[in-house]
């Protein structure tokens, strides 16, 4: 019963956010007005959302594949392979995780300052990678660790070079891990705000970071119609999972 | 070491020497000098930021504030999180945990933003909660804008990651344990005292652990939620760069911010571990 309460609590602005996109005026008015999809058309109609939203989608569209592909080789390592300093190597890669969004976030304005840039579209998705990288590390080392190596030797043993074997036998096993890395990543590269902030400029800003001038100014559900976008997203996406890997599974990997 | 495994690691190590590089760089723009009214720093390296920022109380006290509604919020979500875990953990009905998970992660998955201006409407004084208390005759709370709004926001905000990462914990933690203290009698809240609590603590600590570490590093919803008044240590730095440009004096309170939230996740550590000891569980076969 007391769950049921929490999650009350957790769904409830979500539920909100997907009724006030279509509120029909600026306040919330009980009981409510017809509904209207005016708001969404004000988002797009707005060149600055319409460019933040491009520049997320494209830094994102690099990042996700980007962290992955850095991940998987990674991820083999530490999980079959040994080395000295795995131990160590394994703290340094989560790094970016536990240091405060803000401190990466200046960290990186400085390193783009340096070579005389500033905040940018680059400098952006260079942060944001390296931000990624340890989502999909994590992820699929995870997914590694319950899987059985044996079969990989079978696959030797038949004759596959270890190549063959890894993307034969491993890879189609690693789906879940893959789906739950590249999902993450892509979410946090679409959403990141604090690291995002230092490093937008004049030319690139992301959704988010546009999202928090505007309401800082404005005082209409335009952001809403955006909320419900990204949400109508991550529903599409947790759907998806859902489908070919099943929550559980999914989430029983983390 | 397998020939190879050099190679295999290359990539991930080249992704950290650049995360590495910039933070090198970034402690060194801390202890430069800034040059007020331009962008370029100079002088030769300097303490006195670091002594700047240590005096300032502007800066004390953005660092009680941050800690104290840290602890707050983590407390919020510990109390909230862990009955839904536990649910989450023990229901025998698959439609309830497809439900609940489904729920969670959409709401995890839909971001920061989303959730930061969903309660800036819900608490604000025309927002859906103030109009449903007017209509009892209740006077409209100031719920947002303030440190309420905030704390609000990030438990909401930080509740499915602490769900999901303390799912883990409760799964390992065998039933048969809990039935067999109920069938020699004990009432279901004795049950969870003596018997699930002690036995979560060491995973709890650790999910508390990143939790708190999140709370700390709360930055989007003080600055949209809190109203200007709310100073927490994102906020402050934010300000430092934004306003005065001053980046070596913000790069010095970003490192002491940073070597603050590794003392937090060290004493948490330890603490950890001292429990792990005392209520030794056979180690989860998955890590």
């Amino acid at each position: 019963m007391t769950a049921g309460l929490v999650m009350a609590f957790v769904l409830l602005p979500v539920g909100f956010i997907a009724l006030y996109a279509f509120n029909n005026g600026a306040y919330v008015t009980l009981p409510p007005k017809a509904p209207t999809l005016h708001w969404f058309v004000n988002f797009f109609g707005n060149k600055r959302f319409v460019a933040a939203l491009g520049s997320s989608l494209a830094i994102a569209a690099l990042v996700t594949p980007a962290a992955v592909l850095v991940a998987l080789p990674t991820a083999v390592a530490l999980v079959r392979h040994e080395f000295p300093g795995k131990a160590m190597v394994n703290a340094m890669l989560l790094a970016p995780l536990v240091v405060p969004g803000v401190i990466t976030g200046i960290a990186f304005l400085s390193l783009s300052s340096l070579v005389g840039m500033g905040g940018g579209f680059w400098p952006l998705t260079l942060a944001l990678l390296c931000y990624g990288v340890p989502f999909a590390v994590r992820a699929l080392v995870a997914n590694l660790h319950g899987l059985d190596p044996t079969l990989d030797e079978v696959a030797s043993n038949l004759g596959a070079s270890r190549f063959r074997a890894f993307l034969w036998v491993t890879l189609p096993q690693l789906r879940p891990g893959l789906l739950a890395g590249g999902i993450f990543v892509f979410v946090e590269a679409i959403d990141n705000f604090s690291i995002a902030v230092f490093l937008t400029d004049s030319r690139t800003t992301t959704l988010p970071v546009e999202a928090y001038s505007y309401i800082r100014d404005f005082d209409d559900p335009t952001v809403a119609a955006m909320a419900a976008l990204l949400m109508a997203l991550s529903v599409v996406l947790v759907t998806v999972v859902d489908t070919v890997v099943g929550l559980d599974r999914f989430l029983e990997l983390r | 070491m397998r020939p190879g495994t050099g190679l295999l690691l290359a990539p991930a190590l080249a992704v950290f020497a650049l995360f590495a590089v910039a933070f090198v760089l970034f402690a060194e723009v801390s202890v430069a000098t800034f040059v007020p009214g331009s962008t370029s720093l100079a002088g030769p390296a300097t303490l006195a930021n670091y002594r700047h920022v240590l005096a300032s109380p502007l800066v004390h006290d953005a660092t009680v504030t941050t800690v104290g509604l840290a602890g707050v919020m983590t407390a919020l979500t510990g109390l909230l999180g862990y009955p839904l875990t536990y649910v989450l953990a023990r229901t025998p009905s698959a439609t309830v945990r497809r439900g609940i998970l489904f729920g969670l992660v959409v709401t995890f998955l839909s971001g920061g933003v989303t959730r930061a201006y969903a309660w800036l409407v819900l608490l604000g004084n025309r927002g859906l909660v103030n109009q449903l208390l007017g209509a009892v005759g209740v006077p409209p709370l100031q719920l947002v804008h303030n440190k309420t709004g905030v704390v609000i926001g990030v438990v909401h905000y930080l509740l499915p990651f602490f769900v999901l990462t303390l799912l883990g914990t409760l799964k390992n933690i065998p039933v048969t344990l809990e039935d067999v203290a109920r069938n020699l009698g004990a009432p279901g809240w004795r049950v969870f005292l003596h018997v699930t609590l002690p036995l979560s603590l060491p995973g709890l600590i650790t999910t508390s652990s990143l939790t708190f570490v999140g709370a700390l590093s709360a930055f989007l919803f003080p600055e949209l939620l809190g109203g200007g008044r709310t100073h927490m240590a994102a906020s402050i730095i934010y300000e430092r760069i934004v306003t005065n440009y001053n980046v070596p004096e913000a790069a010095a309170m970003a490192s002491l911010f940073l070597g603050l939230t590794l003392a937090v996740l060290t004493v948490f550590g330890v603490l950890q571990q001292r429990l792990a000891r005392r209520y030794r569980l056979s180690p989860p076969t998955r890590p």
